[in-house]
């Protein structure tokens, strides 16, 4: 009996690295990245987006899933949300990706709802909640203190989505 | 020039209505607008910006002007080049530095990437809604689906221009003072120039749409200034000029203009020594520089017979966008065509002190900087002068010229012509925003109390 192969992912980390805890995403999938397994590293594909734009999303061909990496305003500070894209477009209130800033992020993800075949890819957003976004500051400490705990929830992602163990 | 004491008699039933909007959408940054009625009279009409400072003029002090480059990059997401051009030439001005012609031309390559994205972002994604009666892009994809794509399609191009070019789409990284770090190699435009056919059919298409949508009327001219260069339109260089005759060279912005505090606003403002506001941007530069349009542009232009109108309504600066986009298109295809990669991508400087200073064009206007370097080659006091801060003042004289005509319609029509005046100048306050609340308050009804 055949066994249909793993989905490959394209990891979309949204964030500036020089603007607070917007670099939480990039500070988080640096550090994860070497340390997850080969084969997983081999379905995925990673793009730094800045900001996310619709022509992030429509460029995810048809049958990848995109996960959506970027630190998050309106939870918690140092709080990880792990949602389905769909779930963010449908839902106003959801927390929003702090990186948007051409159109807002239901915007971004009901364009490539609407525009890309197939309509908006299947995918999750991972994010952590921010507090600063100033540029030239660091992290701060309710990043700092669960970045942990966002690599874990971007590991657990990947591992689910992709069908491969990552070591905890 | 000419100026405003912002005051217009208001002469349309329902004056003394009460607006309030929650929130501007669809612009770049975060403010609000407060409109004043007092007796039928409009007596102030205020952008203010409520952004957090951003301290960018102290966060450069005491770096090197390459170190300069990449933060000023940081200013904006959608014009960092504007930032970063101002700056190197600013740098290179003082240093005495000549670069080699093909990198002038990538410079200009580059702003080209940096209009055509940005502009259509604007025309497309935020304005295009307005004249289609659509609350947002989304709302207005669902029925006008091809006009969406065309203008992610025209998007997608500067993107790329930026990423070729810039080393990266967003906050590019290879702007140096003396040239670039790393000039690509002739096939690495082969792509571009094939994807820049496309958008050229496509940008003149965008020309001839908007300017069959039909504006709300306003005649309101008012002083314009730009730079222009006697070859071409300008991105780099040029000499700042107005409609009223204004002529200096592209250092000596403080000739004419100085910045102020405006009490209730994180910006600084900007005015003639005079105290008079100018208008900056798209309009301006169709103004001021038709002639020197890419034949291609001009002959659009031309041929919708507006450009009297654009000097005189800013709704129609969508069409003054949408022209300067097809020039933009037209210009990089034949930079493209015209690039050869330069012996050496930069060339070696000497920092020395001075005051360094230029003005360039940015997607929304005219974008001054000014460093004043040390012995050391570092930056000791700098001045960055947006063209959104120089426009506040000409939006709010013409929102006060414009209320008269929609404060008389339904509160949500009102409203709605109100947010659609502001959002005509791709006011990009954020480099920050997300909330601009609108408030009219008649101050007679204040001091009366709530009918």
């Amino acid at each position: 009996m055949s066994q249909l192969a793993p989905p490959s992912v394209r990891l979309l980390v949204c964030g500036n690295a020089d603007r607070g805890d917007d670099g939480a995403a990039l500070s988080a999938i640096a550090q994860l990245l070497p340390a997850l397994p080969h084969e997983l590293l081999e379905r995925l594909e990673v793009r730094r987006c800045g900001h996310l734009r619709v022509e992030d999303l429509l460029d995810v061909p048809s049958g990848e899933i995109a996960v959506v990496v970027d630190a998050a305003v309106g939870i918690t500070p140092g709080h990880v949300v792990v949602l389905p894209l769909r779930e963010i477009v449908a839902d106003p209130t959801a927390p929003t990706p702090r990186s948007s800033h051409e159109l807002p992020i239901d915007q971004v993800l009901g364009l490539a709802r609407t525009l890309r075949p197939g309509g908006l890819p299947e995918g999750s957003f991972v994010g952590i909640g921010g507090r600063r976004f100033g540029y030239g500051r660091p992290l701060s400490r309710s990043v700092r203190l669960n970045l942990g705990a966002f690599q874990a929830a971007i590991a657990a992602e990947l591992s689910r989505i992709t069908r491969i163990r990552v070591a905890s | 020039m000419h100026g405003g004491d912002g005051a217009t008699r208001i002469d349309a039933p329902g004056a003394d209505r009460e607006f309030r909007v929650p929130y501007l959408t669809r612009v770049e940054g975060e403010g609000s607008l407060v409109l004043r009625v007092r007796d039928g009279e409009v007596v102030e009409a205020r952008l203010k910006i409520f952004e957090a400072p951003r301290y960018f003029e102290r966060l450069v002090v005491g770096r090197t002007p390459d170190e300069v480059l990449d933060i000023v990059a940081r200013i904006c997401g959608i014009c960092p080049i504007a930032y970063q051009m101002s700056a190197v030439h600013a740098f290179e001005d003082l240093f005495g530095v000549v670069v080699d012609p093909s990198v002038r031309a990538l410079r200009r390559l580059l702003y080209c990437g940096e209009w055509i994205q940005s502009h259509a972002l604007h025309v497309y994604m935020l304005h295009a809604p307005d004249f289609l009666g659509y609350p947002s892009v989304l709302a207005m994809a669902a029925d006008h689906r091809a006009v969406v794509e065309q203008g992610l399609a025209i998007k997608r191009v500067g993107n790329l221009l930026i990423s070729t070019l810039g080393g990266r789409p967003i906050h590019p990284v290879s702007v140096r003072v003396g040239g670039f770090s790393r000039a690509p190699r002739r096939g690495e435009m082969d792509d571009l120039r094939r994807q820049l056919d496309t958008a050229l059919d496509q940008a003149i298409a965008t020309v001839r749409m908007v300017a069959g949508w039909g504006p709300p009327p306003l005649t309101h001219p008012q002083p314009l200034v730009a730079l222009r260069h006697p070859d071409e339109y300008p991105y780099n260089d040029g000499r700042i000029v107005s409609t009223d005759g204004l002529d200096l060279a592209p250092q000596a912005w403080g000739d004419a203009f100085e910045e102020l505090q405006v009490e209730g606003t994180n910006a600084l403002h900007a005015r003639t020594h005079g105290g008079e506001v100018y208008l900056l941007g798209p309009t301006a530069r169709i103004a001021l520089g038709a002639d020197t349009l890419h034949p291609l542009a001009k002959a659009e232009l031309d041929a919708t017979g507006l450009a009297d109108e654009i000097r005189v309504n800013i709704h129609r600066s969508i069409v003054a966008r949408a022209v300067e986009l097809l020039h933009a298109v037209a210009e990089a295809r034949d930079l493209i065509d015209g690039y050869r990669p330069p012996a050496e991508p930069r060339v070696a400087f000497t920092p020395r002190p001075g005051v360094a200073a230029w003005s360039t064009e940015a997607p929304r206007g005219l974008l001054h900087h000014r460093y004043e370097v040390d012995e050391a080659g570092h930056v000791a006091r700098a001045q960055i002068v947006p063209p959104t801060s120089q426009n506040q003042g000409a939006i709010e004289a013409d929102l006060a010229a414009f209320a008269p005509t929609v404060l008389g319609l339904p509160h949500a029509q009102a409203q709605a012509r109100l947010e659609q005046l502001i959002r005509a100048y791709d006011p990009c306050i954020s480099c920050a925003t997300h909330f601009l609340d609108l408030r009219i308050v008649d101050e007679r009804r204040v001091a009366g109390g709530p009918r």
